[in-house]
């Protein structure tokens, strides 16, 4: 565990040193600053923009981050030959895979938290009550970042950096449809049944993560409700991770 | 190239006269082009999948941008993208209240004020209240775009019964109810509806009622001068040839100007007094008979 540890710290520290990083959270607190410009051109609905775009903001750049520095975690290592005198040390490849999964996992918590905060900032500079209400739907947002980052990983365990990254935002963009997929025999009545019905449940529903809407209309997320959604995000991480596990065991790092 | 910055300044004189140029050719105030290349809400929907909230917000903008650039601008003033831009707004966010509420009006008052479709408004407004089944604002603004612009008196005090019994619903709406029933469409419900509106309402709709409690106002002093006439016609026993006379007579102190500052047109053939049809308050199809 101490070995998981040290590599996930590793991994925070290297990707807090990526460029991509702080261009994406630029772009996240200018996005939601400008909330504060847009509020005014609107009429009646200042608060609910400001929300609606900082909430945005932490799901697409979190999504944005976690893809695009996901994807290079294990390759980036493989490619530079840093990962051969670290497996040569006593650190299975289990500890090294799921160690760099945790590294940006922290990487994203931090990213989230500050985002968080400068969305709260925004709110109190313009006079509103910084309402800890949102986190009902940011932790979700988190839940669901976590489960890109497991993606990403798995992706970049069986191919290149960039094919990876069209892969996982191709997932991504699915899971994102769920509700189209399920309902795809309305359209397409010549589907078999089972088809909807398995690639729904098979792929992940990111739809599960987003109470956007629901937590800037004040509207209440049951305990049980995020309970279920943080087992989904779970359980399909620990799926994704350990068939990530089994692909880089098996992966002739010569 | 020693110094590319000293070279960058004369060059962004250049793009400064450039764009002078430009200006002169196509206009500076030019305003953005009318077009909407998505319109129907749900496949718009479609293409934001958990940005809903997000692209409704920034429809709404649009919405709001393109009446207010319509009004000031537009030759057509019909503002042909007001209804597809509210639509798309409300299927991204079917709860947005504001969408229903001022885009009714947008959409429901006369050209060049609005879009001049008062059936369009009642259908947006009919279609907010089915979304948000507890709110009684949005039904009240039906029950008022009923009597003002449809003249549905019934169904305007049904509606306005049906949101006194919403939650949180505002203690008058049942005398207002019973007095359209009771009184049809006179001129003091239309009053207190538009002060109603006036004081929930802001920006653009805040002005635009203002102007309708004008209009009423200018229609009201109007009748009151076409009574001093028939005073003035009872002591002479003739008719006054100008309102000049009544205001000789001492009958009238002020001068007989609407809030505009335009004269009232007087007609010394039936004594009668209306808003000059070159007054902004000006609006012949709510003149009384």
């Amino acid at each position: 565990m101490r070995r998981v540890g040290a590599v996930a710290f590793n991994t925070y520290r290297e990707t807090v040193r990526e460029r991509v990083l702080y261009n994406l959270v630029f772009f996240a607190i200018l996005m939601t600053l400008s909330g504060v410009l847009l509020g005014q051109l609107s009429i009646r609905q200042d608060e609910k923009i400001i929300k609606d775009i900082g909430l945005a903001s932490m799901d697409l750049f979190g999504t944005l981050i976690a893809i695009f520095i996901g994807v290079g975690l294990v390759n980036k290592e493989i490619e530079r030959r840093s990962l051969y005198p670290l497996l040569a040390k006593p650190l299975a490849r289990e500890e090294f895979f799921v160690g760099k999964f945790l590294g940006l996992c922290f990487t994203l918590l931090v990213n989230v938290a500050v985002m968080t905060v400068g969305l709260w900032l925004t709110l109190a500079a313009t006079g509103r009550r910084p309402d800890p209400h949102l986190l009902a739907a940011i932790f979700p947002i988190y839940l669901g970042l976590m489960l890109v980052v497991a993606l990403a990983l798995v992706f970049s365990t069986l191919t290149s950096p960039a094919l990876a990254a069209v892969c996982t935002v191709g997932v991504v963009l699915v899971g994102r449809f769920s509700d189209v997929i399920r309902s795809m025999r309305e359209v397409a009545p010549g589907v078999p049944r089972w088809m909807p019905n398995g690639l729904y449940y098979l792929l992940p529903n990111f739809r599960n993560f987003d109470f956007k809407d629901r937590v800037v209309y004040g509207d209440p997320v049951s305990a049980q409700t995020l309970l279920w959604v943080t087992a989904y995000a779970l359980l399909y991480v620990a799926v994704l991770i350990l068939g990530g596990l089994a692909v880089f065991r098996t992966r002739d790092l010569q | 190239m020693k110094r590319p910055a000293i070279l960058a300044l004369p060059v962004l004189a250049l793009v400064f006269w450039v764009q002078v140029r430009i200006d002169r050719q196509l206009g500076a105030a030019r305003t953005q082009q009318d077009v909407l290349y998505l319109w129907s809400g749900p496949h718009v929907r479609r293409l934001f999948p958990g940005f809903e909230g997000l692209a409704a917000d920034l429809y709404w903008l649009r919405t709001v941008q393109y009446f207010g650039s319509s009004r000031a601008f537009a030759q057509d003033t019909r503002m042909p993208l007001l209804g597809p831009l509210l639509d798309i707004t409300v299927t991204l966010d079917p709860r947005m209240e504001v969408a229903y509420r001022y885009g009714a009006i947008f959409l429901g008052e006369p050209v060049p004020l609005g879009a001049g479709r008062p059936r369009e408004a009642v259908a947006l407004l009919e279609r907010g209240a089915q979304a948000l089944t507890d709110n009684w604002r949005i039904r009240q603004d039906l029950g008022f775009l009923l009597f003002l612009y449809l003249d549905d008196y019934r169904r305007a005090a049904e509606v306005l019964l049906e949101a006194s019994r919403r939650p949180g619903a505002a203690f008058w709406l049942k005398n207002m109810a019973a007095d359209i029933l009771a009184r049809g469409g006179d001129r003091a419900t239309a009053r207190q509806m538009w002060r109603q509106i006036y004081e929930q309402s802001e920006g653009v709709v805040r002005a635009n009622a203002l102007i309708n409690l004008q209009v009423l106002e200018a229609f009201e002093q109007a009748d009151r001068l076409t009574r001093l006439v028939e005073e003035l016609t009872r002591r002479h026993g003739r008719r006054p040839r100008s309102l000049d006379e009544v205001r000789a007579s001492g009958l009238l102190r002020s001068p007989a100007v609407d809030s505009s500052g335009t004269p009232f047109v007087y007609d010394a053939e039936t004594g009668r007094v209306r808003v000059s049809p070159q007054s902004i308050l000006h609006r012949p199809d709510r003149e009384s008979p």
